[in-house]
């Protein structure tokens, strides 16, 4: 089960609403890439997972992801405060505003409603921790493209925490793979899958 | 101490506890790491009451109802810090 904590697990605070980068950021609530997918991976994946660090893991680092969903979720909550249908209309948030208002929805920036076809949960375990591993890279480019993207620091800083866990977590996962090659056959990985054959 | 303050050291404190929580999902037998562990959950424990007795309830077994409810939540301006 899960218990909510209410606090963020970092500090969200946006003095000036920016409708354009609301509709940038909401890529890393619903997108390919972002922090929902994320969650639902290893939350997913982990059932399938044969060794008890790997059970940690997956779970520790699922859950960790809905905290940063949660943290996107507020930085688009307050970038779309307070707006007027002219700011809306020019900054070209008028695509998203006319399906959603300023409702949080979990969506790609390019309009990609958040689809299961951007994860995995294949019930291999080295073929799981690499795809996990190339997520977590995939969020960390993302991550670095809105900051290419944005200037205002109120946004910059909790985008920069986010990008430095997916830097983490990439390690971890690393080192879960080597952990579970470690039990495994070291003379061929894959003459056996010990989340399915016994 | 203000909101603020408190909620600045929490997330300090429940950082490096998380940190090392998933380092040692992957170090299991890391005692050091352990031992550091629990000098922060210290640290958290009086943090969390000084917080909840002034602020409201963290986490909603603790306290439900009106003060549950309260305003600021986490994603409202103000709400995290």
């Amino acid at each position: 089960m899960f218990v909510y904590e209410k606090k963020l697990q970092y500090p969200v605070k946006i003095t000036n609403p920016n409708p354009k980068y609301a509709q940038i950021i909401i890529s890393q609530y619903g997108g390919p890439d972002g922090e929902l997918g994320a969650s639902l991976r290893y939350l997913s994946q982990r059932y399938s997972m044969p060794f008890p660090e790997l059970k940690g893991l997956l779970t520790d680092v699922g859950v960790e992801e809905l905290g940063h969903l949660e943290m996107i979720g507020a930085i688009v909550y307050q970038l779309t405060r307070n707006l007027t249908p002219e700011e809306i209309k020019r900054s070209g948030f008028d695509t998203y505003f006319v399906d959603h208002t300023t409702g949080v929805y979990p969506t790609a920036a390019s309009g990609m409603p958040w689809t299961a076809a951007s994860m995995q949960s294949k019930g291999d375990l080295i073929t799981d921790l690499s795809e996990n591993m190339a997520a977590e890279q995939k969020a960390r480019t993302t991550y670095d493209n809105i900051l290419r993207l944005v200037d205002d620091p109120d946004v910059r800083e909790p985008i920069k925490f986010l990008r430095e866990r997916e830097i983490v977590h990439f390690q971890r996962f690393g080192e879960g793979l080597r952990l579970a090659t470690d039990k495994m056959d070291c003379k061929n990985f894959y003459a056996f899958n010990p989340s399915f054959d016994k | 101490m203000t909101r603020g303050m408190i909620l600045q050291r929490l997330d300090a404190v429940q950082f490096a506890m998380w940190e090392l929580h998933l380092y040692m999902d992957t170090h299991p037998d890391d005692l050091a790491a352990l031992s550091l562990y629990k000098k922060y959950e210290e640290m958290n424990e009086k943090l969390v009451c000084e917080y909840e007795e002034q602020f409201g309830p963290l986490y909603g077994n603790s306290d439900p109802g009106a003060s549950w409810l309260k305003n600021p939540w986490p994603w409202d301006l103000g709400g995290s810090c």
